[in-house]
């Protein structure tokens, strides 16, 4: 029995070794060819035995590790973040009251108020508008600033981007300039080492199909922008989707046209300036608003009737002004995110 | 009950085309084959079910509006799909072995680039 | 009319799921450009065209042009830096 398992023993650690009998078919993989020679090897091996200070060993654990322990940690902790985020929206969606229930506390006065006087008191036809650009005007004034940010914010990271690889951007847009088929551009050479081969990025525009229809077509869609906007009040649509409408109109006349012409009227400080222009007039006039409501003061602005264009109070105007500062800001990102400039 | 007979007919029709056209991206292997074929059947098909949408609601202010979809389906549509094949061609550097295509030099003139000769297409 | 909320409904989930499986980024933004066109049939099923057009504006059209921009401009700078490498070798 003992000699049994001594037998096995041995052959377990004879396998293991590498010493035991190989069976014939046994295909023996070639010898791996030594990476170092004998000597440096040697030195690798006794400078990692030697004594050093502490800090240059932590360094070399960093640069060797660091990177591994980082992911697995980033890893962890993003598990952890969605499982307790899940967590609590869960356990929130559970005491949410039931779907369509007429006791529920969405059901109170206040919408019985906006769908009954909505009208009377804001002038607007929609009353969707009327709450979005008057009882809660702020909200949507907090929309816009945020946005307004966002492209600022934007504006300073991809400038400092564009100022750091200036060079290959030019290079694209000369290779874009001349009208020939190529393979790959000239001054920017390309070294091929595997079988795939990199695609290379560039655009066009002198397309003559996509001009003719851009003529035909961005009329059409500024005055869609532009309906969607001042019938803000109205009908369905607003600052928001009327602002998104015509900054497609500005990106299809930059795409067809070169961005060159939309930066004839269309600039950095004219897109500053306006927002700017469009925060404050909002700010201002909202303000007002507010002020003298909460003071029951006449505020003076006149509701009209309701269903025509001059009507509303100050939705109109704040409904003007958020569709400028939505159209420049989205035509911004485009712009800042193609060409690096507005 | 006329116009109901139209209006089926030509719905069943822009159906038959837009099956054809789902069919045929699934089928084509290439980039340009599968362009050819979403461009050509949606437009049309898009245009055949509108139609019978027109038909079957008369002359209203709602048909109206599908005139002024159709009409802007057959501006966009060709329009982005000959974008995208375009993209296509500059793009990719392999495209050449795969099918034959020809250009214009400066001076206006057609040349044609590896156009393969029928041994040729039969070897491969 | 209940069924086709139920499809569309159905569309959604399945998009969602495809956005964030899906390998390519390309992909998942064509995924994520089709669920912002089915949210916004199914805001017009739920009476809110309001949402509807700003979805179908900016969900569809103005997002996904943006993150195609990105896609672009990470993969122009992936490629600088792979010349660079290669250049070094």
């Amino acid at each position: 029995m003992f000699e049994e398992f001594k037998n096995l023993w041995r052959r377990f650690y004879n396998w293991t070794v590498g010493n035991g009998p190989r069976p014939e078919n046994e295909v023996i993989p070639p010898e791996p060819p030594p990476d170092l020679p004998f000597t440096r090897r040697l030195e690798l091996k006794r400078s990692r035995f030697q004594e050093r200070p502490l800090a240059s060993r932590y360094n070399e654990w960093l640069e060797r590790k660091s990177l591994h322990v980082f992911s697995m940690l980033y890893l962890g902790m993003s598990i952890l973040t969605c499982l307790l985020f899940m967590a609590l929206l869960l356990s929130t969606v559970a005491e949410l009251p039931s779907f369509g229930d007429a006791n529920n506390p969405v059901n109170n006065e206040v919408i019985k108020r906006y769908i009954e006087r909505g009208g009377q008191e804001t002038g607007a036809q929609n009353i969707v508008a009327g709450m979005i650009l008057d009882y809660r005007a702020f909200d949507t004034f907090g929309e816009s600033a945020v946005l307004f940010t966002a492209a600022i914010s934007v504006l300073m990271l991809l400038g400092a981007v564009r100022r750091a690889d200036t060079e290959e951007i030019s290079i694209d847009l000369n290779n874009a300039s001349d009208g020939i088929l190529r393979r790959g551009p000239p001054s920017l050479n390309l070294k091929i080492t595997t079988g795939f081969t990199p695609r290379i990025h560039m655009f066009r525009k002198n397309d003559a199909i996509l001009r003719g229809v851009a003529v035909l077509s961005i009329p059409a869609i500024i005055l869609l922008g532009l309906t969607v906007i001042i019938n803000g009040h109205l009908s369905p649509g607003g600052g928001f989707s009327g602002g998104a409408i015509l900054s497609v109109a500005l990106m299809l006349c930059a795409n067809a046209y070169g961005f060159e012409q939309v930066h004839a009227f269309f600039d950095e400080h004219v897109f500053i300036r306006f927002s700017s222009l469009a925060l404050m007039i909002y700010a201002v006039l909202k303000g007002w608003s507010f002020f003298s409501g909460a003071n029951h003061i006449e505020s003076g602005i006149p509701t009209g009737t309701i269903g025509e264009i001059l009507s509303g109070g100050l939705i109109l105007p704040l409904n003007i002004c958020v569709g400028l500062i939505v159209a420049g800001t989205l035509y911004g990102f485009y712009a800042l995110f193609s060409e690096g400039e507005i | 009950m006329l116009r109901i007979i139209i209006a089926a007919l030509l719905m069943l029709a822009g159906l038959f085309v837009l099956g054809v056209a789902t069919i045929g991206i699934f089928r084509f292997s290439t980039m340009l084959n599968r362009i050819h074929i979403a461009a050509k059947c949606d437009t049309l098909g898009a245009l055949l079910v509108l139609s019978s949408l027109i038909v079957l609601s008369g002359m209203t202010i709602f048909s109206l509006k599908l005139l002024l979809v159709i009409i802007f389906l057959w501006l966009s549509n060709p329009v982005s799909s000959h974008l995208v094949a375009r993209a296509e061609v500059k793009t990719n550097p392999d495209l050449n072995k795969i099918c034959d295509f020809m250009r214009f030099d400066e001076q206006g003139n057609l040349i044609k680039l590896n156009i393969k000769t029928d041994d040729e297409v039969s070897a491969s | 009319m209940i069924i086709i909320e139920w499809i569309l409904l159905i569309f959604l989930i399945v998009c969602a799921i495809a956005v964030s499986i899906s390998r390519s980024l390309l992909n998942s933004v064509i995924i994520f450009m089709s669920y912002s066109l089915v949210m916004a049939v199914i805001w017009i099923l739920l009476q809110s065209p309001d949402l509807a057009i700003t979805e179908a504006a900016v969900g569809a059209g103005v997002t996904s042009t943006l993150f195609y921009l990105a896609l672009k401009r990470i993969g122009r700078q992936h490629e600088a830096a792979k010349d660079k490498s290669d250049s070094k070798n």
